[in-house]
């Protein structure tokens, strides 16, 4: 290990270094993404087929899928949790940016408690307030319908978004505002066409962020809906519950868990360097 | 330029950002105020009556609750679990997405492929990874069971949501399974702002990797650790999901979390007001704890 | 068929325990005059004539949407959420109903969240008196359900008293839920078993031959630890009720207690027997779901498995041991065979609902004991009726005769949660799987600690 053997050993024992730091990072990943691939090749299988999954990829067939395709009720889940997810998600960005305006920008003790009041929302979990959430909803009048969880989606994502934002407002340089003001902008106007389009990467975060926790959530849409007609995907996993220990119903279990987050991935596999942009920002900047 | 206090900082009287912003808070704080801070402070309402979570004929019966709360053993229980899961998906979760980031963040090749590996998890729902991983935990047919036959061990003897040592560590290892590519994905962002230059000077000064990481690369990437481990640390703290799909809290009460107990006091014993009290304690030690890993990362990060 | 003799026994153990707690039952039927007796102003109210609800009210309604709640899981051609829906736009084209299946936690949390803002759905599913978080009882008490006491399906039916909550019916239920041991004859024969058990001691010896033979006793689902009920129960009907029928209602007034020794250590000293000598592995079973101790019996991996008749479509199943011949037999007790075998669940309707009528309606003609819609609920195998066309001959009814023969004969009890506050069977459940999980627990903790949730949750 002395300096003598710095001349010959230094190549190799680099090559050495790297290919084993290669075959940790690939094990790791093996290790990973493997129960995700039994479940792949599982739910390419024919829902009677019921030897051991970890024969991987011994048959191609649609046949499971077709039938989590028709339990599940497939594009109408789908197109309901396409429906809360935008829609939320939309609200979310709006409302925000608009609270984070003031929040970021005045520098005084309302603005600097207001900013830790959104901020304590963080620590409640929806489970504790689950029943004065529903009185309350019971009191204004307000039905469970389909916007219902959304009511709630956007609620909860309050304190993560204002606490984005707001920290993403104060690298928005001043100057471009006062320059705006000069120009007689309205406050309003000034907001939406100098303010709120330099927000965009923060924007991009919480959408992902966000739409990512709401895309998944199956707590609010399972309290607040009863008809059959508005459920959103997770809620219609929720039917799948007793067949996780059971092998027979495997295969459909599994083309459901793949049809459930399919669209996530496809998502995610078309805007990758948005996503880990997006995580990062939120995260790094706030 | 806006007018400035004597401090420096500027104060509301500017002509650019005047009271009138303020305005744009409404749509923000009326949800933020009647979806969640009114139901809030109705829980602490509950939480000195004895509502049933039916019944609104309800009466109060003063400290009761919390009297009961802290004498039965439950919040003792659960907070003993929650702590232990808390502690073990913070830590592992963020020592292995580290690794993984400081690995990534070396010139390897297929770095995308690898990134998108360790972040995939985490588009799953948690009632998805729930039923993946029951499948995974199975005794005599999941996969790891079937694995360790494969290989001429007793497949049948794996059964780790059935032990009371392990069934705890078992649900902690599957939130980090979901939970640590998001947590590598911000470490990498956070690696990717060191500056190359100063890992540069510091290997001519003949520092090794090892304490180019500890004395360049973490003192620079303090604030990225500090989010990451407040991050896990609420999560952990909130933990309910998998102990609420996989293990129902058992074996015995092995696996109930702070939530979990809140929940099964609250629906199975129908102690909303108990629940409540239940609710108003954990929340103030949530907070407690929040608080000091705050300061003590903070503190941390002055003195790197 | 003796069915008001069975019933009437159901009822008479239903009715000490309501009298007592002040819970008044009798909806005009010809209870003893003590029961009348307990609570003046509640047998008055009772007597008081039903009104008659509107018969034509879907007829006149128009397009409607009626909604329902219940809890389970999902069957391919579910009875629920596929069969019911379908038949009944056969029967009424203009009335929608949406039926939602949820797991049972899922669906408490829904429940209860949904009565808390005014939306529940108008038919929900409730159980007997204090079981569940559904119970009739607590539902009722805060006036969350319509009196069913004017629905034809009702009338005459002396068997609802623990369905009744202060004079009303509250809960159209017409079926009876047994708790049992299915067990596979071929394996049984394999181990030289030629009869079902007639006591404890021969059931022991079973599990012993079966053992010998290589064979695993039995298999339980204890990671869902509600299954651990399957077997308490019965073994709670053999030793506990059958002595002292009033056992429950005694422990609300402080005369019993879960601690009084040869009541409930012996119940769990028993059921720890099967775990001390492995018939039950405790290593195995508090890691498998229920689903999964289903799979393995119709597998054939075991020879046994406590369940309920809720269960009998799951469980008569073809699973990889094919289509092997089952049984279905009561533990039987240290002193005689008396079963857990008592009213199941049962439908009421939301008070705020807005289709009251026409909910009685819809009931009335699903359980009128000849529609299709009852003959398609009698053919799920899982539904053991009182009365009606077919109750006889429905798919397992072989395999629940001697349950109801024993009703019959007056050994049938009530399942204990129905009488316990909701929670003390998730305590008991918690400690017992610490017990056989080799936490240190002794039968004197679980007693004790179910003792003491007991009256920490009727203490309010």
């Amino acid at each position: 290990m002395g300096n003598k053997n710095n001349e010959t050993g230094g190549a190799s024992k680099r090559t050495m270094k790297k290919a084993l730091l290669y075959a940790a990072v690939i094990v790791f990943c093996v290790i990973v993404i493997s129960p995700l691939v039994i479940v792949f090749s599982s739910s390419l299988r024919t829902p009677g087929n019921q030897t051991s999954p970890l024969n991987l990829f011994i048959e191609f067939s649609g046949a499971s899928y077709a039938q989590a395709f028709s339990n599940m009720n497939y594009p109408m889940e789908l197109l309901n949790s396409i429906m809360t997810t935008a829609g939320s998600v939309l609200c979310i960005v709006i409302f925000s940016t608009m609270a984070a305006y003031p929040i970021g920008r005045i520098k005084s003790k309302t603005a600097k408690f207001l900013y830790y009041f959104f901020i304590s929302g963080l620590i409640i979990p929806s489970q504790m307030v689950i029943v004065p959430i529903a009185q309350t909803l019971n009191r204004l009048g307000i039905p469970n319908t389909r916007f219902t969880p959304m009511i709630m989606f956007i609620t909860c994502s309050l304190p993560f978004s204002v606490f984005l934002f707001s920290g993403f407002m104060k690298g928005v340089p001043v100057e471009i505002e006062e320059s705006a003001y000069m120009d007689g902008a309205t406050l309003p106007r000034r907001f939406s066409t100098v303010v709120f389009p330099l927000l965009q990467p923060a924007i991009v975060s919480c959408v992902i962020t966000q739409g990512l926790w709401i895309w998944n959530d199956y707590f609010y849409p399972m309290v607040f809906i009863s008809k059959k007609a508005q459920y959103s995907l997770p809620v219609g996993m929720l039917q799948f519950l007793g067949d996780k220990e059971n092998p027979a119903q495997w295969n459909v279990l599994f083309a459901a868990c793949v049809l459930c987050a399919l669209p996530l991935i496809l998502v995610f596999l078309a805007l990758q360097k948005q996503f880990v942009n997006g995580i990062a920002a939120g995260a790094v900047k706030g | 330029m806006a007018k400035t206090s004597k401090k420096g900082v500027k104060n509301y009287t500017s002509p650019v950002f005047t009271r009138r912003m303020y305005y744009f808070l409404i749509p923000a704080l009326a949800f933020f105020l009647i979806f969640w801070i009114y139901p809030v402070l109705q829980l602490f309402y509950y939480s000195v009556t004895d509502f049933n979570g039916i019944n609104y004929d309800f009466d109060f019966v003063g400290m009761k609750n919390y009297a009961r709360v802290l004498s039965n053993g439950t919040l003792t229980n659960s907070m003993k679990n929650t702590l232990i899961y808390a502690v073990m998906t913070v830590c592992i979760s963020n020592i292995i997405g580290l690794a993984v980031a400081m690995i990534l963040n070396t010139k390897i090749k297929m770095k995308g492929l690898f990134r998108t590996c360790a972040y995939f998890p985490a588009l799953f729902s948690a009632i998805v990874v729930g039923f993946i991983w029951s499948y995974v935990y199975m005794p005599g047919a999941g996969m790891i069971a079937n694995l360790i036959t494969m290989v001429g061990g007793d497949g049948a003897a794996f059964n780790p949501l059935g032990n009371y040592k392990t069934a705890l560590f078992a649900i902690a290892m599957v939130e980090i399974w979901k939970g640590f590519g998001t947590t590598m994905i911000i470490y990498l962002a956070g690696l990717q702002t060191v500056d190359e230059s100063l890992l540069e000077a510091a290997s001519i000064d003949g520092c090794t990797q090892w304490q180019q990481i500890k004395w360049v690369k973490l003192p620079l990437i303090s604030s990225t650790i500090t989010i990451n481990v407040i991050l896990s640390v609420i999560s952990g703290l909130k933990a309910f999901d998998y102990s609420f799909i996989m293990t129902n809290g058992g074996p015995g009460k092995s696996t109930k979390t702070l939530m979990f107990q809140v929940y099964e006091t609250a629906f199975t014993d129908q102690k909303m007001g108990r629940a409540s009290a239940f609710s108003v304690l954990a929340f103030a030690f949530i907070i407690l704890i929040t608080v000091l890993m705050l300061l003590y990362m903070n503190k941390k990060e002055v003195e790197l | 068929m003796k069915w008001n003799k069975a019933v009437s026994m159901l009822c008479a153990a239903a009715m000490t325990l309501s009298m007592l707690t002040g819970c008044g039952a009798g909806g005009g039927n010809d209870e003893p005059a003590e029961a009348a007796g307990a609570d003046e102003e509640v047998s008055a109210e009772a007597k008081a004539p039903a009104d008659i609800y509107d018969h034509e009210a879907i007829e006149n309604a128009g397009d409607i949407t009626l909604t329902m709640m219940v809890s389970g899981t999902a069957y391919e051609n579910d009875f629920e959420t596929e069969q019911l829906p379908n038949l009944v736009k056969e029967k009424w084209p203009n009335v929608t109903l949406e039926v939602t299946k949820l797991p049972d936690d899922n669906y408490y949390t829904s429940l209860k969240t949904k009565l808390a803002s005014g939306e529940c759905p108008d038919i929900i599913l409730t159980q007997p008196m204090y079981a569940g978080q559904n119970s009739c009882y607590s539902m009722a008490e805060a006036g969350y359900l319509t009196p069913l006491n004017d629905l034809d399906a009702v009338e005459g039916r002396q068997d609802l008293s623990s369905v009744t909550y202060k004079g009303d019916i509250v809960t159209l239920t017409n079926s009876i839920s047994i708790l049992g041991c299915y067990y596979n004859k071929d394996l049984f024969a394999q181990a030289g078993i030629t009869a079902e058990p007639q006591s404890w001691d021969e059931f022991l010896e079973d599990c012993k031959k079966l053992q010998d033979a290589g064979i695993q006793p039995i298999v339980m689902g204890d990671k869902d630890q509600y299954v651990l009920q399957f077997g308490l129960y019965q073994l709670a009907a053999n030793e506990i009720y059958s002595k002292n029928p009033d056992y429950d209602t005694q422990l609300r007034t402080g005369d019993t207690s879960f601690t009084d020794e040869g009541t409930w250590d012996t119940v769990l000293e028993m059921y720890k027997t099967l775990y001390d000598n492995n018939y039950i592995d405790a290593s195995q079973s508090l890691g498998y779901g229920a689903s999964q101790a289903i799979t393995d019996f119709i597998d054939g991996k075991a020879a046994m498995t406590f369940d309920g008749s809720f269960n009998a479509t799951a469980l008569t199943a073809e699973g990889a041991a094919g289509a092997f011949e089952r049984g279905y037999f009561p533990i039987p007790g240290k002193e005689g065979v008396y079963t857990a075998t008592c009213l199941g669940a049962g439908y009421s309707i939301y008070s705020g609902s807005d289709y009251v009528d026409e909910c009685k309606e819809l009931l009335d003609y699903w359980m009128d004991g000849k529609s299709d819609v009852w003959k398609a609920y009698l053919s799920t195998g899982r539904t053991i009726a009182t009365y009606g066309e077919g109750a006889d001959s429905t798919p397992n009814y072989d395999l629940f005769k001697p349950f109801i023969d024993l009703l019959n004969e007056g050994k049938g009890f009530y399942w204990c949660n129905q009488a316990w506050p909701a929670g003390t069977e998730t305590e008991m459940e918690a400690l017992f799987s610490e017990m056989v999980g080799g936490q240190g627990t002794t039968v004197e903790d679980i007693t004790q600690g179910m003792q003491d949730k007991f009256e920490d949750l009727l203490d309010d």
